[in-house]
């Protein structure tokens, strides 16, 4: 029995799921961790390394791991991505400016052959804000088409200020990973 | 139908939050002093990590045996995780010092552990991705998800987009009033010798390429992005700051969580003291009207150590500015 199926099987029994969330400093990851889990989000500080929280999420317990954004620490993301099976990719959609930035350390991730497998969230986050780009415009700027076809991937746009969209993605996640891992039950 | 799911779903979520904050409850009623679980995580910490270590020390020994090898390593590999899953856990109670050293104990260890790998299990020639197996049993039994189909209608033409702001000037005055109107994101980049003065709120605030020039604000109720400023003075109150590449600069903040600064040096802090007829109603309306004195808590995220950074330092009370009263603007500033 191989090493992954070994692992697929240990998770099955317990239904957990492993979630990581990434994306550059300032784009709203912990703020929307805390509000999901239903948590206060009005003092947040900048993640120094990474936070874990374990949710119960219908059926499944998701633990989710938000880890820092800053420049400094975004070396570190590759710790994380041993049996990942749902990544979320936050934006912030109101930092025009940083879009560059954001699409590169993107491709970089979804280079990673350890993360091929997951599940693909992108948080097209602080819709509340007025002259945020849509998730439309931000998919074209990340040019998400041209994705590899084998990844399951999904947009959704979000307010951790007003919970706006969290629910549906966060559905959409939970939902594409039980089909690829839990399909035998 | 629309509407039923969309009940549903409703109904769901609020389950979902109360729930989830009824466990937020019973985890915060724990009467465990942070002390005593500070030391009692260094305790399980060491042991964790002491068994780690001779665990790979091992791993020689099982390398004619791929197979236990295999699951030595996977054994190897649990305990590291469970490794990180405790001090992530513990990560709000540590100090952030303690957090970066622990952290990188395991990076450390998973590197060992990688190494190792890469040495004692020759790589396989194909990566488990281009089997063909794994795609066919997937496409049998999954729906596909559902591809966004808007996207391929969206007209080509995404307009290169600007946010509010002021930009590429020098040696002006910039005012921009926001009282009582919803304002979103403002930007300000690229001045040279400028004094920007912003009342009222917005959300959220960035600031990029600024030399010898003067910043003052009203209250930001999200965030603020700076980026690359030199010889710059801001006065500032946000529920959060980010200071990336400043060099030589001041800031008078007011801020809800602890400031950040990364890649900087030569930054001096101070408490915020900005004055004009109803900023208290602003910084009540924004929750920044009390001081929370994290003005001075800085986070330096290139300093790992916990001895003072030396790329910031607390400004002196005799070479503070007093109060920056924007109260009686002349009218003839450049104002939006
Ligand atoms: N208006 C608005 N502000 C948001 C939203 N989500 C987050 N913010 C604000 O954005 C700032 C950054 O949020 P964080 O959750 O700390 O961001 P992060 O991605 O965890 O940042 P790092 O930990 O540095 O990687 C905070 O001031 C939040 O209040 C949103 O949906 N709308
Ligand atoms: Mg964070």
């Amino acid at each position: 029995m191989g090493l992954l199926s070994i692992i697929r099987k240990i998770k099955r029994k317990e239904k957990e799921m492993r979630i990581l969330m990434v994306g550059l400093d300032n784009s709203g990851k912990t703020t929307i961790v805390l509000k999901i889990n239903g948590e206060d989000t009005s003092v947040i500080s900048p993640t120094l390394g990474f936070n874990i929280k374990t949710i119960t999420y219908q059926k499944y317990t998701l633990n989710i791991w938000d880890v820092g954004g800053q420049k400094t620490i975004r070396s570190y993301w590759r710790n994380y991505f041993e049996q990942t099976d749902g990544l979320v990719w936050v934006v912030d959609s109101s930092d025009l400016r940083r879009l560059d930035d954001c699409k590169l350390e993107l491709d970089n991730l979804l280079k990673e052959e350890r993360l091929s497998g997951a599940s693909l969230l992108i948080l097209a986050n602080k819709q509340d804000i007025k002259g945020a780009l849509t998730p439309e415009e931000i998919a074209k700027v990340l040019n998400l088409e041209a994705m590899d076809k084998s990844r399951h991937w999904q947009i959704v746009g979000c307010s951790a200020y007003t919970g706006e969209g969290l629910l549906e993605g966060f559905d959409w996640l939970v939902q594409d990973i039980a089909s690829r891992i839990y399909m035998l039950d | 139908m629309e509407d039923e799911t969309e009940k549903q779903k409703q109904k769901k979520h609020s389950a979902m939050l109360e729930r989830l904050s009824k466990r937020g409850q019973t985890r915060s009623t724990n009467p465990e002093s942070s002390a005593e679980s500070t030391s009692s995580f260094f305790s399980r910490f060491s042991t964790l990590k002491t068994s780690i270590e001779s665990q790979l020390d091992q791993s020689q020994s099982f390398s004619s045996d791929p197979t236990n090898l295999k699951l030595h390593f996977q054994s190897i590999s649990q305990s590291i995780s469970d490794l990180e899953k405790l001090v992530a856990e513990n990560s709000y109670l540590l100090p952030s010092y303690d957090v970066r050293t622990s952290l990188k104990t395991v990076s450390d260890l998973k590197n060992s552990l990688e190494n190792l790998t890469n040495q004692l299990i020759p790589k396989r020639k194909f990566s488990f991705k281009n089997k063909p197996t794994k795609k066919d049993d997937k496409d049998t039994a999954i729906p596909q998800p559902k591809q966004p189909s808007q996207l391929s209608t969206l007209d080509t033409r995404l307009a290169v987009r600007e946010s509010p702001g002021f930009r590429n000037k020098v040696g002006e005055v910039l005012v921009a009033r926001f009282r009582g109107s919803e304002v979103g994101e403002f930007a300000v980049s690229d001045l040279d010798s400028c004094e920007v003065r912003i009342l009222g709120s917005v959300r959220a605030l960035f600031v990029h390429r600024l030399k010898n020039s003067r910043v003052s604000v009203g209250p930001v109720t999200g965030s603020v992005l700076i980026e690359e400023a030199e010889g710059c003075v801001f006065v500032l109150a946000s529920h959060q700051i980010r200071i990336h590449a400043a060099r030589k600069c001041d800031f008078y903040l007011r801020v809800r969580s602890r400031p950040i600064i990364e890649d900087c040096n030569g930054v001096r802090f101070a408490p915020y003291c900005l004055s004009y007829r109803g900023i208290e109603e602003d910084l009540r309306g924004a929750g920044l009207d009390t001081e929370t004195g994290n003005w001075e808590n800085v986070d330096d995220f290139r300093w790992l150590r916990a001895v003072q950074s030396p790329n910031w330092l607390v400004l002196p009370e005799s070479e503070r500015v007093g109060i920056v009263d924007l109260s009686n603007l002349k009218n003839g500033d450049e104002e939006i």
